[in-house]
């Protein structure tokens, strides 16, 4: 069975988390929920605050939620849809399609965080749910599966769209990045549909 | 395992929130504690003086109202009453009347 039991349900017979439980849960998941939420605003202060209304969103559920594991993936999928719900009340402020995205001029070395930072902001140029797809699957290391069950779109889906994001993705980092690898190919890119 | 993948992998990887997060976090919990139940706001929302008034002349005019609907049933219920009694009457005059003319009619005959 995957670890991500989503089941909004609670079953029957199982132990609800407690209010005890709840700082716990806090210490546990924070640098999680707010990376998920600072890596796809790109804001610290937003990204605290939507972190702080996930939280809070859980305290008020924690009586649906069996465990710790499964409050862990509510909150994984609680703000991942936030954050898209955020952005497009935010509207396209910020967002530049991924193909007019400004392409970095300079090369950078392995070790460069001026590199990571322009990869970020790569990231950052995405429509929301594939955004929200490549922190899941670089931040959070979820398999595409899991991926498919938290953002409730089917795995086919999600297999596509990722292979395509990160294929766009490959194609503009290749500027600042050289040769990404020397067989030319990522590990998603054998998942990729024919 | 590509190299594009190991930066996108560590220029996304977790960091922790800023310095006090949590203990933010635990405040706004303890506010959201302090505040009054949905129901408990109900009922304060209830005893609250103007509220009183207000249910005070709500339960006064539903009592005036049901006096009155009561009053028009009892005055509906006598009306058909009466109109009862009247029928029966006519009925018994009819039958008095029509035994009368036959009576006369019988001595007309013999005449």
């Amino acid at each position: 069975m995957s670890q991500l039991a989503l089941a909004d349900s609670v079953t029957p017979g199982a132990q609800a988390v407690s209010e005890a439980d709840f700082s716990g849960i806090l210490r546990e998941n924070q640098a999680m929920v707010y990376s998920i939420a600072f890596n796809f605003l790109r804001d610290q202060a937003l990204a605290e605050e939507l972190a702080q209304d996930v939280f809070l969103q859980l305290y008020k559920n924690l009586g649906r939620l069996e465990s710790r594991q499964h409050a862990a993936n509510w909150l994984r999928r609680t703000t991942g849809h936030r954050c898209i719900d955020f952005a497009r009340r935010r509207g396209p402020v910020k967002e530049v399609d991924l193909e007019s995205a400004p392409e970095p001029s300079s090369e950078g070395s392995f070790t460069d965080p001026l590199l990571r930072e322009r990869l970020r902001r790569l990231v950052a140029s995405l429509p929301e749910k594939k955004r929200l797809l490549v922190i899941m699957r670089f931040q959070e290391e979820m398999e595409l599966e899991e991926i498919a069950k938290v953002l409730n779109i089917p795995a086919r889906t999600v297999r596509t769209q990722m292979w395509r994001t990160l294929a766009l993705m490959r194609e503009k980092a290749s500027h600042f990045l050289g040769e990404i690898d020397s067989t030319g190919r990522g590990p998603d890119r054998k998942e990729a549909p024919e | 395992m590509s190299r594009f993948d190991d930066e996108l992998r560590e220029a996304l990887k977790r960091v922790d929130p800023p310095d006090g997060f949590s203990e933010r976090v635990l405040a706004r919990v303890a506010e959201e504690r302090a505040k009054p139940s949905l129901i408990e706001r109900f009922r304060r929302a209830l005893w609250a003086p103007r509220m009183r008034w207000a249910a005070v002349g709500a339960l006064s005019l539903a009592i005036l109202a049901g006096v009155q609907h009561q009053r028009a049933v009892e005055q509906r219920a006598r009306g058909e009453q009466a109109k009862e009694q009247v029928l029966l009457a006519l009925r018994i005059t009819a039958e008095q009347i029509q035994t009368a003319e036959r009576g006369v009619r019988k001595l007309n005959a013999s005449w």
